[in-house]
């Protein structure tokens, strides 16, 4: 090699590393390696360029339009935060995306897990990569703010708002992004990510310009502020966008993970942890004469939010991996009280039932003692919610059963998760299509109809359908009934794992001790 | 006793028909060298994926210094370099930024860092590259920086998947020059390559797949043995090769025997007493021979002979 030492290998190490090297020493890795590359790239310089740009049309148009009075600043500040929705809710998140994929398709990422950077850490570095951008697009657009603000068409705390929400919704559609791209580990699922993802960021990004854009943003944000439910919805707003970030990054990092990883533990405990933080937000934030509502409709969401993590828990693989079996607790209790925790399609069912219970008890404790409207006549919310839950539990164990029959492999997990929705659609159709060939024409509600939940919830609440409803009732109690050895299965499969766990370490000690 | 740093047990990968690895096993001392050797598709980078944790076998298992990567891929990360047969670097990073930045990612810091990267960078003949772009390398030096980048985090197991591949002969050399080196600094090696003499020169020994079998294991010696049941020896001369190849069908424990141009080859049992003896005979009866030696199978022929050129 004749090359002649660069500059910057040859020069000796300083005893003293300056600040800026000290200090991203303590920042992630892909943070800094992004930023570097961002620096180096060309987008950057021309997204930067194009705000500018925009920013210089803006004051333009507000200058030549002004006419004295509040208006022209709050017309300025309307533009800017139209110019900044679509860059953080589309550009940033669409960079994110991109990193992600050509990380995936070089094998990249494979290199990156390699090293001691956990799932996590790399998610994290590519939302910290994110909140870089904010700052920067949002500092190049800040002498537009700034002067929407000294020409009085905004107050402080309206840009605070705003820009808070502009923040958390960025994270929020980044990581919504991050994950959409990792699901491109699955090349079948590709194409559906990219359209799923350019399509939702897409409308959400047109619809915010929309919202700025007519004035109503403002409206409703000087509102809010006035209003006394302003803690209620901010806080609502900063807690879902905070759930659905956790949420994302979980899935990020299932995906990042090696196939014998535990990964289904974080998206249990997310479950279980739901109902309380949940109904904890409501009796902080909501006032009592909300909860009346507020209440039954949580508990309505965190049922739904139950059966959509319900189709994921019952199709994992069965069996606990090599490597979580060598980690379950090696205590017994410990063990059995962390089964439901671990991963396998027997133990998900388990988790989900004791999800239903925990949603149940925290209901029955804090239903509001009073009650207007439909759903919270405690009669039909029951009648409601435990029909739902019995269809739940009729097709989650109709789709465990199918997901049984498939290979137990990580691609077949996915497989039966876009099944079992399927099979809702088959059983609703399936005798609707017998009523038109064979019957000649849909009239009435029969028992082939018992597949259809939707029709047949219509006709079981009804004060006259209580033979429908113990029907229904009797299938869902006997589906959770024949789950039951397998439960056991689930759960036996732990301790013995743990069993070994003991002897294992029972053998390996005399014989260190007898090396000692 | 020592346990072999690298033992591949009983291992099975199929994707879908085709059986990618085949119940295959084999073992690897510490500061060993071995070649991974294969017709196309025998199941070469798909071991090594899995022994690098990034793929799961369908039956078997692979240790890496005792642990397992299936119960604790982690740790094996720790223990392992592993270099693939497809190097992507970052757009718009530089040789060292590059390198720089996997350092960080293995956990380095401040001042450690900063000399890894530059011992490693130096070690991989990259010092005059160091501000030129990761993309914009030759072959050669790509995959000098793809080295180097396995070596940052200092692994005893290097697993190279056809890191010759593309390299013209100069950087051929370069590069055997550096296994020896970090072989001479005790990594255990464990490398494919279908440059079979390249091989021969720097393994210790190689394992022979072909569809996802092990066909033969061992030192390149012992092979040469157990493949070459009977010695062959060939000798070149001025003229007169038929009365050499009747001369040769007198002599006792001479086999068979075939003329190639003015060489004649023959199968010898005797020892090599008797072929002094049967050298200086060959004199005695007037023969000019300018070159008497045994013929060593070469890695080559190991391969020819072993496998049946069965692609998959
Ligand atoms: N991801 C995959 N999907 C399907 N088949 C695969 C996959 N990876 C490898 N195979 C198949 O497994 C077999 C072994 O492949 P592998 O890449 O391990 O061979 P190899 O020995 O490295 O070959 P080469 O010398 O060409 O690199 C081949 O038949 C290949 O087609
Ligand atoms: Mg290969």
């Amino acid at each position: 090699m004749t090359a002649e030492a660069a500059p910057v290998v040859a020069a000796p190490i300083p005893d003293r590393l300056d600040l800026l090297t000290r200090l991203s020493d303590r920042l992630n890795p892909i943070l800094v390696r992004e930023v570097q590359q961002a620096v180096k790239g060309r987008v950057f310089v021309l997204t930067v360029l194009g705000a500018l740009f925009v920013n210089v049309i803006i004051a333009l148009v507000v200058a030549s339009n002004y006419k004295g009075g509040a208006t022209g600043g709050r017309g300025a500040f309307d533009a800017g935060l139209a110019t900044l929705a679509p860059l953080l809710l589309f550009i940033v998140p669409m960079q994110a995306y991109q990193s992600m994929q050509s990380e995936l398709r070089g094998g990249m990422i494979e290199q990156l897990l390699m090293s001691e950077l956990r799932p996590l850490r790399i998610v994290a570095g590519k939302l910290g990569a994110a909140m870089v951008q904010f700052v920067l697009y949002l500092s190049v657009l800040s002498p537009l703010l700034a002067t929407s603000y000294l020409l009085r068409g905004v107050d402080l705390p309206t840009i605070a708002v705003c820009l808070s929400c502009a923040l958390v919704f960025c994270v929020a559609a980044t990581s919504f992004a991050i994950a959409a791209a990792l699901q491109g580990m699955l090349p079948a699922m590709r194409p559906i990510a990219w359209l799923g993802m350019a399509f939702g960021l897409g409308s959400a990004s047109l619809g915010m310009v929309g919202y700025i854009g007519s004035g109503q943003c403002l409206r409703d944000v000087g509102w809010l502020l006035r209003s006394s439910e302003f803690g209620m919805v901010t806080s609502a707003v900063l807690c879902g966008a905070i759930a659905g970030t956790a949420l994302m990054a979980l899935v990020a990092q299932a995906y990042l993970a090696h196939t014998f990883e535990n990964r289904s533990t974080g998206f249990r405990v997310f479950l279980l942890l739901a109902p309380p933080l949940s109904f904890a937000w409501v009796y902080t934030f909501v006032q009592a004469s909300h909860r009346d509502d507020v209440v039954p409709v949580a508990t309505f969401l965190l049922s739904l939010l139950g059966i959509v993590f319900g189709i994921f828990m019952v199709s994992e693989q069965q069996k606990l991996s090599p490597r979580v079996r060598a980690h379950v607790p090696r205590n017994a209790a410990l063990a059995a009280c962390s089964s439901i925790f671990l991963p396998g399609r027997d133990r998900g069912m388990a988790c989900w039932i004791a999800y239903f219970v925990l949603l149940a008890g925290l209901a029955l404790v804090l239903w509001p003692a009073t009650g207007r409207g439909f759903l919270n006549m405690p009669q039909s919310f029951a009648r409601v919610s435990t029909l739902t839950l019995a269809y739940a539990a009729i097709y989650l164990t109709l789709g465990k059963w199918l997901r049984g029959r498939l290979p137990e492999t990580v691609v077949f997990n996915h497989g039966a998760r876009f099944l079992m929705p399927l099979l809702v659609v088959v059983g609703c159709l399936l005798p609707l299509l017998f009523d038109v060939l064979v019957i000649g024409g849909v009239d009435n509600w029969h028992f082939g109809h018992l597949l259809n939940p939707f029709w047949t919830i219509d006709r079981a609440v009804r004060d006259s359908g209580a033979a429908i409803r113990g029907l229904v009732w009797t299938l869902g109690g006997g589906c959770l009934l024949v789950q039951l050895p397998a439960m056991v299965r689930g759960l036996l499969e732990v301790t013995a794992a743990a069993a070994a766990r003991r002897a294992q370490a029972a053998t390996v000690a005399p014989a260190s001790a007898v090396e000692g | 006793m020592t346990t072999p740093l690298l033992e591949v047990r009983h291992l099975s990968r199929s994707y879908g028909r085709v059986r990618a690895v085949d119940d295959l096993s084999f073992a690897m001392a510490r500061g060993q060298i071995t070649g991974f050797v294969g017709p196309n598709g025998a199941g070469k980078t798909t071991t090594m994926r899995i022994a690098a944790t990034l793929d799961i076998p369908d039956g078997g298992d692979v240790l890496v210094d005792g642990v397992s990567v299936l119960v604790e891929p982690r740790k094996v990360r720790q223990r392992i370099g592993y270099m693939s047969d497809q190097f992507h670097p970052y757009a718009n990073l530089d040789v060292l930024q590059y390198l720089d930045f996997f350092a960080r990612a293995h956990g380095l810091r401040g001042r450690r860092r900063q000399q890894t990267v530059r011992t490693v960078a130096s070690f991989c003949g990259l010092t005059g590259f160091a501000d030129r772009p990761a993309t914009g390398l030759s072959k050669g030096m790509g995959q000098r920086l793809h080295l180097a980048k396995t070596l940052l985090h200092d692994p005893q197991l290097l697993i190279l998947d056809e890191p010759a591949a593309g390299l013209d002969p100069r950087a051929r050399i370069e590069f055997r020059a550096l296994l020896k080196e970090l072989a001479a600094a005790g990594k255990t090696i464990l490398i494919s390559s279908h440059i079979l003499p390249e091989l021969g020169e720097t393994c210790d020994s190689v394992v022979v797949l072909e569809k996802g079998k092990r066909v033969v294991a061992g030192t390149i010696a012992e092979i040469q043995r157990s493949v070459q049941h009977q010695q062959a020896v060939q000798l070149r001369l001025l003229g007169e090769v038929e009365a050499a190849e009747k001369f040769l069908a007198t002599q006792p424990d001479v086999g068979e025997v075939a003329v190639d141009g003015d060489r004649v080859r023959f199968t010898y049992a005797g020892g090599d007493e008797e072929m002094a003896a049967l050298l200086a005979r060959a004199i005695g009866a007037g023969l000019r021979i300018t070159e008497f030696g045994r013929i060593e199978a070469d890695l080559e022929d190991i391969f020819l002979q072993t496998t049946k050129g069965n692609l998959q």
